[in-house]
């Protein structure tokens, strides 16, 4: 039997809708042209399934379509975000201010660009992870060109005012880029009321494909972007290449289908994370990592006293899968800067485990969840003499 | 993260965990919770012959020191007081599949290992 999945938060199964709406472009009997392709039927049909994608994600975030610019993922419209941002505004300032519990598709550009001269503000969140509008006010100067918040973090689910942040930063003429990689599906999206001038999406959180994304750049705002891939001018000439456009129809259909289902999902995702919260909190010695008030309910982050944190992993792997930390640095045996930056120490933020409920998520899923973590938490403080005189 | 299937054996089922009490039992510490690894057994041996007749473990840190630990102990009944472990560390970083990056893991096993055997040694000069 495979492990029970509770790693939402690093991808997703691609829905059956979706997964039929992307094989509908695939093959001869398809919709397979290519969309900058405008002289016949096969490009015009493509294109005009791409346009109706970017119509479904803009409609789903609160957008306009011609708002969106497909990428590969969220890292790369992360990446042309700071980098296209840098690049077109290079005299105006060379300061950006962003925090350290930023996704490493962030802070690995931040400091690409320190290299390159500019300097980064590294902002550090309360206890609860949040970051608060008037610390990004406090860090802005004349200089400070860009400002980047990620909504919904990927390791313990706190979600920023990036709403108030907005004020902020509109308020100083920075500009203001969000990571919104984990928050499709989770949370309410407006890009437009929110006041966000750049704001990043990935398909494969939401049950949608690997290998794209989109930024979405705010019209209204009138930010401007230097491209950062050449070779066609497509997409406004912000990033050139032949659009992967049975992605783009998956995510466009994956978003599509978010937007409907997130209000009744979320009650029953809310109630499944208090089933797993309270089960595990039972052990004892079991902390919360993150604001719990400001938290999407999809993501739980605990960390355990008294046990080694790869012995935990190890012991729960085989029935539940599960993350230490982000998904994305789990080849690094260290402790998870996230939760470091939280105040926890090396052992605690160590010995944490993120569990990411989803779509597929089921109570009896949740219940071995428990058992598993409880028998691997027990089993470990033993063998360490957790209680244990003399040990 | 694949571990060999001894490994995997001997942190899941962690035989000889626990603690010895009472006469003729010594302890042996080392490392530290805080910096990873821990380790501590406890032995009892017989004054006469200077054989152990048993061990007991506890550990805090990764799967390999955890199942290195229990697989020592459980060796360790007729072991001759003073000649080590029931194998080099080299010997065990084979046996178990060791990462090298953690084979320092292993020399604070070692340790604890020959820090309980010093206390048997010191206990026996002091006798009369």
């Amino acid at each position: 039997m495979r492990p029970v999945y509770l790693d939402y938060a690093a991808t997703t199964p691609v829905a059956a809708p979706v997964l039929t709406a992307m094989v509908d472009c695939l093959g001869i009997d398809g919709v397979f042209g290519n969309p900058g392709s405008a002289c016949h039927e096969y490009g015009d049909c493509a294109r005009s399934r791409v346009e109706r994608a970017r119509a479904q994600v803009a409609a789903a975030v609160g957008a306009e379509a011609d708002e969106i610019v497909w990428t590969s993922g969220a890292t790369e419209a992360n990446n042309l975000a700071l980098f296209g941002v840098a690049d077109y505004y290079l005299k105006r300032g060379k300061h950006i201010v962003t925090s350290r519990t930023e996704h490493k598709a962030v802070l690995d550009p931040c400091a690409e660009l320190v290299r390159r001269g500019w300097r980064v503000t590294y902002l550090v969140p309360g206890a609860g992870g949040i970051v608060e509008p008037d610390q990004v006010a406090a860090a802005l100067t004349p200089e400070t060109v860009l400002v980047s918040i990620m909504h919904v973090n990927n390791e313990i689910g706190v979600v920023q005012d990036v709403a108030g942040i907005a004020q902020v930063c509109a308020r100083q003429g920075a500009w203001l880029h969000v990571d919104a990689a984990q928050s499709m599906g989770k949370v309410g999206l407006d890009f437009a009321r929110f006041g966000v001038d750049l704001m990043s999406f990935s398909a494969h959180k939401v049950y949608g494909p690997k290998g794209v994304g989109a930024l979405c750049v705010s019209r209204r705002a009138g930010v401007q972007l230097a491209a950062q891939i050449f070779g066609g001018g497509q997409e406004r000439a912000l990033r050139a290449g032949t659009l992967a456009s049975h992605q783009v129809v998956g995510m466009g259909a994956a978003f599509e289908l978010a937007q409907t289902l997130w209000v009744t999902e979320l009650p029953r995702i809310a109630y499944l994370q208090q089933r797993l919260s309270r089960g595990l909190m039972a052990l004892g010695g079991v902390l919360r990592n993150g604001d719990s008030q400001n938290s999407v309910p999809h993501l739980l982050n605990l960390s355990f006293e008294g046990v080694e944190g790869e012995s935990l992993l190890a012991a729960v792997v085989p029935q539940i899968a599960v993350s230490a930390g982000s998904a994305c640095m789990s080849a690094n045996p260290e402790a998870s800067y996230v939760l470091r930056t939280l105040g926890r120490d090396e052992q605690l933020a160590e010995s944490s485990l993120r569990f990411s409920l989803g779509r597929f998520t089921t109570e009896a899923d949740i219940d071995v969840a428990v058992s598993v973590v409880t028998q691997a938490v027990l089993h470990l403080r033993r063998i360490g003499g957790v209680g244990i005189l003399g040990a | 993260m694949n571990y060999s299937s001894i490994a995997r054996q001997y942190f899941e089922l962690a035989p000889q965990v626990g603690v010895l009490e009472g006469s003729g039992t010594y302890r042996g510490v080392a490392g530290s919770r805080a910096l990873g690894t821990w380790v501590q057994f406890d032995v009892r041996v017989q004054q006469a012959s200077a054989v152990v007749l048993e061990a007991r473990f506890l550990a805090y840190g990764c799967p390999y020191v955890i199942a290195v630990a229990a697989w020592i102990a459980e060796r360790a009944p007729g072991l001759k007081a003073g000649e080590g472990l029931p194998e080099s560390v080299v010997a065990l970083q084979q046996r178990f599949g060791v990462p090298v990056e953690k084979f320092g893991r292993l020399l604070t096993i070692e340790d604890a290992w020959n820090r309980a055997i010093k206390m048997w040694h010191g206990s026996m000069r002091s006798r009369p």
